[in-house]
């Protein structure tokens, strides 16, 4: 369970990226949050692993207290969740498998890391991550070789490496295409279902939202402007949380929701 | 019909050469005419002495390569490659430690930082010949003086080039390692090493250049290797030997030149 209590985030130069958040993430929920660019998207979702930390109130997740840890408690938290990034985040010169082994790091001795000597069970769980995405046979290729989707389930591969019990995706469909973005959304509704891993994943695409969010949360400003089902969504809604009216730059497809298709 | 008269299409006038240009150019000039004076710089001293009798260009006319097949030459030439590569193995093994360590990512520790970054410039700022003197005084006349200062010399070239390719890396993989919990010295040898292990590998390559040309400096001052020998001929003033061991090690270094460039482009 993820609970923000009055959390604030404020960087240097007084921008204030969260301003009073104070929400709760049930286990096993898939939440979309969505916002602007500048919404506090990503500083909330680099909060629940201390990438970002907090500047007032209090973050708990499970039973770490985000807010109090110390270096090596917060890489004993991180090691429990997942990461995803929008840029993928691989090392472009390292094979398949040689970047699923980073979700194992913090399980495997550093002299083992450093000799490149992984212990086969560690191994085993990266092949297991690498199959869930489909990706087995790639195992040694180059990253490369690799289309940006095929590089996204990678990532994904990465994170359940791991063996997460939260999953947080930064803007994971980005950099990527139509179709190519509902299959990875589709990886990571089934890893949710299947595994049962809490998942929060930033987007901006306001109909994959609403596809696929459990439970959509809207920042505007730092601030939560909307907090309910994906169902309840409509245009409405969303011009609320963005402050404008909507475009057709704001969905994938071009079709706003609760609007019939063009 | 007429045909509508245009005017020519002419060059706009070119720019007068910046002030800046001229003044330097000017201050180049007088700065080398000064420093002539005040060396004593003359023609006629040269050509007088280029007419004089020269025993150390008749040596180079006739170079002695008969030294290749002295016993004591070629354990010296020996110990020189010997001196070059493993100074390079040793200094470039050293480097990578000690440039990783003095980036922001590798190494959160701010004055720990600043002193890897320090002991690197220090190291960088002292010339292979002096290396070679210093360690010569501290530790005696022979290889190992020639060796300890090959070690320094490369840590001086492979760690400024390394921490050079270090801050153009892509942060995204030291992100993700960091998110996954793991360990300073896991982060950097799985995101970063990666990264910069094939321009690293021709650093090191470049740096055994290096040292093998330093190798046989070293000797003058009494450091091992060729230079000795060189040393010793020049001390009696036998140039033809001194010119023919000149000639051996230029062809040496030409050879290992030509397969360490075409291995290096290779890598990057």
């Amino acid at each position: 369970m993820i609970r923000f209590e009055h959390a604030s985030v404020t960087y240097p130069g007084d921008i204030r990226a969260l301003r009073d958040v104070s929400l709760t993430v049930e286990d096993g929920q898939f939440v979309v949050i969505v916002g602007l660019s500048g919404a506090g998207k990503s500083t909330l979702i680099r909060a629940v692993n201390g990438l970002v930390p907090l500047t007032d109130g209090a973050l708990h997740v499970d039973e770490h207290a985000v807010h109090r840890l110390g270096r090596r408690e917060l890489r004993d938290l991180r090691a429990d969740v997942g990461m995803i990034f929008q840029a993928f985040n691989l090392v472009d010169r390292a094979t398949v498998l040689q970047n699923v082994l980073m979700g194992r790091l913090h399980r495997v001795p550093t002299w083992r890391t450093l000799l490149g000597r992984y212990p086969a069970a560690d191994v085993a769980i990266a092949a297991e991550a690498l199959d869930r995405v489909g990706m087995l046979d790639r195992a040694h290729a180059r990253v490369t070789a690799l289309s940006g989707g095929q590089r996204q389930r990678i990532g994904i591969a990465r994170a359940l490496a791991q063996q997460p019990r939260l999953l947080l995706a930064d803007e994971p469909v980005a950099s990527l295409d139509p179709p190519t973005s509902h299959a990875v959304m589709q990886h990571l509704q089934r890893i949710n279902r299947d595994l049962g891993i809490t998942t929060i994943v930033n987007l901006h695409f306001l109909d994959l939202a609403v596809a696929y969010g459990e439970r959509v949360i809207g920042l505007r400003d730092g601030e939560v402007v909307f907090d309910g089902p994906g169902s309840a969504c409509d245009a409405g809604v969303f011009e609320d949380i963005y402050g404008r009216s909507l475009t057709a730059d704001d969905t994938l497809t071009e079709t706003l929701p609760g609007e019939p298709a063009r | 019909m007429t045909t509508p008269v245009t005017d020519p299409v002419t060059v706009p006038a070119r720019p007068p050469a910046s002030r800046f240009a001229v003044a330097g150019t000017v201050a180049a000039l007088v700065l080398t005419w000064l420093t002539a004076i005040a060396v004593d710089f003359s023609f006629a001293d040269l050509v007088e002495n280029l007419a004089r009798r020269n025993l150390v260009v008749e040596g180079l006319l006739q170079p002695d390569v008969t030294q290749l097949w002295s016993e004591r030459s070629r354990t010296a030439f020996v110990e020189t490659l010997q001196l070059a590569v493993i100074g390079t193995a040793t200094g470039g093994l050293a480097s990578l430690p000690l440039a990783l360590w003095a980036t922001d990512y590798g190494n959160p520790n701010v004055p720990l930082r600043t002193l890897v970054r320090t002991f690197n410039n220090v190291v960088r700022s002292v010339p292979d010949l002096l290396w070679a003197l210093l360690f010569v005084t501290a530790v005696g006349i022979g290889a190992l003086p020639g060796l300890l200062a090959l070690f320094f010399f490369s840590i001086a070239v492979v760690s400024k080039l390394t921490a050079d390719t270090l801050d153009g890396v892509d942060r995204g993989p030291i992100e993700a390692a960091q998110a996954s919990g793991a360990g300073l010295t896991a982060m950097l040898r799985t995101a970063v090493v990666p990264q910069i292990l094939p321009a690293y590998s021709s650093f090191v390559l470049y740096g055994f250049e290096l040292n093998l040309r330093a190798s046989a400096v070293l000797g003058l001052v009494g450091a091992g290797g060729i230079g000795s020998r060189i040393e010793f001929f020049r001390g009696r003033g036998e140039w033809s030997e001194v010119w023919g061991l000149v000639l051996m090690f230029f062809a040496v270094v030409f050879l290992v030149e030509r397969v360490s460039i075409s291995l290096r482009r290779r890598l990057v």
